[in-house]
């Protein structure tokens, strides 16, 4: 073992050594500038470029032009897929939030009071979180089944009440879609506020309980401003992952009856793999990504800033 | 326990013990089949039609069949890839690879999709492989789909299939011949407690293809001799609308129930007729052998299938579908081999073991399966038989039918101005290929 005065020399004499190196960052980044460069930015690239070309699966890309951008945005039915997925989306994103929101504080303050059952709430969400899209569809299919032996039906039947339209309504079709989803995605955020919740302070709660706040004004007064980086942040990823959605609804609706639930993902999905119309399809994945962002960009607008975190 | 018995033991252990492994080797569970140092591989993209069926029965006929090939040819084996059941997907995926240079050397194209890889002239010709007589033993609207504009072949369709009306004669005794008998057979079996008559109507290809008959027995035509869609215009116009508002005027009159513009799926068709909550329901042709094993003997024996009915009883067709094989690769060798794969595996024997109907008329004698009554009324309900037209733009005409008729059976929109929008959007993607 070395004696204590050489431990501490040995920095002090390697220090103006390496004061007069030059930091070499380039071996150490290299690496991951390549693999980012290659698997990330080169295929957005190439996006950007088919997206610019009339390319289809079909035929060659025929040359630059902007005409496929004009044509493709100009499509009649575009307001209508963007009406459906802002629809789907808002509808979505709120509801896994405040789901998502009040199941993590169930859970924590059950585990507070020590009662039976917490860890099988937090599983029992998790279980729908794991399960694939396709397959989430499936069984949601299943239970809307508007068939005489149907899921939910042949429960409302027994309770003597009438069947309902869940999938050939059109005006119905679109919430069984969200609740499929919200079923999905809400364990999700109860993640993330579950772990928001838990890194709050308790003196905060104990001095409101000093300065005698009731339960509802610690929800509003402690509780919300803190987890208000958490449900932004939150917000953020799930408005992302709802808006890339389509695994679940391909497989409840395929985005029927009519137009009724096809949503942009899934549109920009139709053109690619039913159409065979690269160009298109990469004009509306830029379409998806600048709404993604600009999204985002909002959210992140409202994030505390340094000194107010 | 006597004597004999545990000699009787020991002849079934050894019994069991042979025919196990003999069953086990015609099972192919691993990537390949053949030798693995074999001089020459072919790479073969395959659909359940093969060594990985779901019924274990026919795994284990095609797995027989593809271990007697690989030992008909020497120097060979056989690299399988197995497609997803997005099979529409899938075969963009293809045509994709093929472009890069990145596609199986020998494939399973759907026939629908056919026209698409051959204007993309990504397959090699099957010419050389197959002999004059052979081709001319085709169908006629087989032969015109595998034959490119230079009149070579692209590809061998092995298998085809057809629509008919399935129904249960006990609820519905005769067979309906027309839209008008349909209706009022559907409404009857209504009044009996069922839900009407069952058809695809969902974004799905088998709402298009399953109604298109309706409209080809009128003689309406899609598209004309360049591709271009001509189904909203003129008299095709007026016999497409007719179609269209023979299957709204079933879900409004409450002959078939408002949930068949959520079906996109001919199984839903099959769970109906386990469950006993239909009687009429327009299926394939395949469906008569899972109905047999779907339901129980006395029920099957209620169930029997007819033409679909057409707006008068000389007026029918049938859509017919089917899958074929063909080449991606540029080696000759590999070419030849894919067709050889094609005619000793799929032409005749793969049809006999799925029993799925054959292209060539000679097959239906050769094989005694396809000489029951069932097998010979698919056959004559084929000679009305129409497939999907060979232009590119029939995808978009598929998918824009799909959406109209989503918008016709839930009443959210006219039958006139749904069939006009279908039509001028499939105008606008035949302009974009």
């Amino acid at each position: 073992m070395p004696p204590a005065s050489a431990i501490t020399a040995l920095p002090n004499a390697a220090a103006p050594a390496r004061a007069r190196q030059k930091p070499r960052v380039a071996p150490w980044l290299l690496p991951l500038i390549l693999v980012l460069g290659l698997f990330y930015l080169y295929p957005v690239f190439d996006v950007f470029r088919l997206a610019l070309t009339r390319a289809t699966l079909l035929g060659d890309e025929g040359g630059y032009t902007f005409a496929t951008l004009a044509q493709t945005l100009s499509r009649p039915e575009i307001p209508g897929i963007l009406g459906v997925t802002a629809t789907f989306t808002l509808a979505s994103v709120f509801s896994q939030q405040l789901l998502g929101l009040f199941i993590a504080l169930v859970v924590v303050r059950g585990e507070k009071r020590r009662l039976f059952g917490t860890t099988i709430v937090r599983t029992t969400a998790l279980i729908a979180w794991v399960v694939p899209g396709i397959a989430g569809g499936i069984i949601w299919k299943m239970l809307f089944n508007e068939a005489p032996f149907g899921g939910l039906n042949s429960l409302l039947r027994l309770m003597g009440a009438s069947p309902v339209q869940w999938l050939s309504d059109p005006n119905l079709v679109m919430w069984s879609v969200v609740v499929s989803n919200v079923w999905r995605g809400t364990a999700f955020s109860m993640v993330v506020m579950y772990a928001a919740l838990k890194a709050i302070d308790p003196v905060l709660y104990e001095a409101a309980s000093v300065d005698g706040a009731t339960a509802r004004q610690r929800l509003f007064h402690v509780t919300l401003p803190q987890l208000r980086s958490a449900i932004l942040v939150n917000m953020i990823l799930i408005t992302i992952q709802t808006l890339n959605t389509f695994d679940a609804i391909i497989s409840l609706t395929g985005g029927g009856p009519g137009r009724s639930t096809e949503v942009l993902s899934l549109y920009t999905f139709n053109v690619v793999f039913r159409n065979y119309d690269l160009a298109s399809g990469a004009v509306l994945s830029i379409l998806m990504l600048i709404i993604s962002l600009g999204l985002a960009l909002i959210y992140a607008a409202f994030l505390p800033k340094g000194e107010e975190r | 326990m006597t004597r004999t018995t545990p000699f009787r033991a020991l002849i079934c252990a050894l019994a069991v013990s042979t025919a196990l492994p003999a069953m086990a080797q015609n099972t192919i569970t691993g990537d390949s089949v053949g030798p693995a140092d074999a001089k020459q591989t072919l790479t073969f993209r395959m659909t359940t039609d093969g060594p990985r069926n779901n019924e274990p029965a026919l795994a284990e006929g095609y797995g027989k069949l593809f271990n007697e090939f690989v030992a008909r040819h020497p120097g060979w084996k056989i690299e399988l890839q197995m497609m997803s059941g997005d099979i529409g997907q899938e075969q963009a995926r293809m045509l994709e690879q093929s472009k890069s240079g990145n596609a199986p050397d020998c494939a399973a194209v759907d026939s629908f999709v056919l026209p698409l890889f051959k204007k993309a002239g990504v397959l090699s010709s099957f010419s050389p492989y197959f002999k004059k007589e052979e081709i001319d033993q085709l169908f006629p609207f087989i032969r015109d789909g595998v034959t490119g504009t230079d009149g070579k072949i692209y590809a061998w369709w092995w298998s085809t299939d057809l629509r008919v009306l399935y129904r249960n004669k006990a609820i519905i005794p005769d067979a309906p011949q027309t839209w008008d008998e349909t209706k009022k057979a559907a409404l009857a079996s209504v009044d009996q407690g069922m839900e009407g008559i069952l058809f695809n109507g969902s974004r799905y290809e088998g709402t298009t293809f399953d109604w298109l008959a309706n409209f080809w027995g009128q003689g309406g035509k899609l598209v004309d001799d360049a591709g271009k869609p001509i189904f909203g215009e003129g008299e095709d116009r007026a016999k497409f609308v007719k179609a269209v508002n023979y299957y709204r005027d079933l879900v409004e009159s409450g002959a078939a129930p408002k949930r068949v513009a959520t079906i996109g799926n001919y199984d839903d068709f099959n769970a109906a007729a386990a469950a006993g909550t239909t009687a009429l329901f327009v299926g394939g042709n395949w469906q008569m052998s899972q109905l047999k094993t779907t339901l129980e003997p006395e029920d099957l024996a209620n169930w029997t299938f007819s033409p679909l009915p057409g707006p008068t009883k000389d007026q029918r067709s049938t859509g017919t579908g089917g899958w074929t094989v063909a080449s991606f690769a540029k080696d000759p060798a590999k070419v030849e081999m894919c067709a050889n794969l094609a005619r000793e595996i799929y032409m005749g024997p793969a049809n006999e073991l799925q029993q799925q109907l054959p292209t060539r008329a000679d097959l239906y004698d050769k094989y005694p399966v396809f000489s029951t009554p069932e097998n010979k009324a698919f056959a004559e309900a084929l000679k009305v038989g129409q497939a999907r037209p060979g232009a590119p733009v029939y995808p978009e005409i598929s998918n824009q039918i799909q959406i109209m008729m989503g918008k016709v059976l839930t009443g959210s929109q006219p039958t006139d101005a749904a069939v006009d929008e279908a039509f001028k959007a499939s105008l606008d993607a035949f302009k974009r290929l």
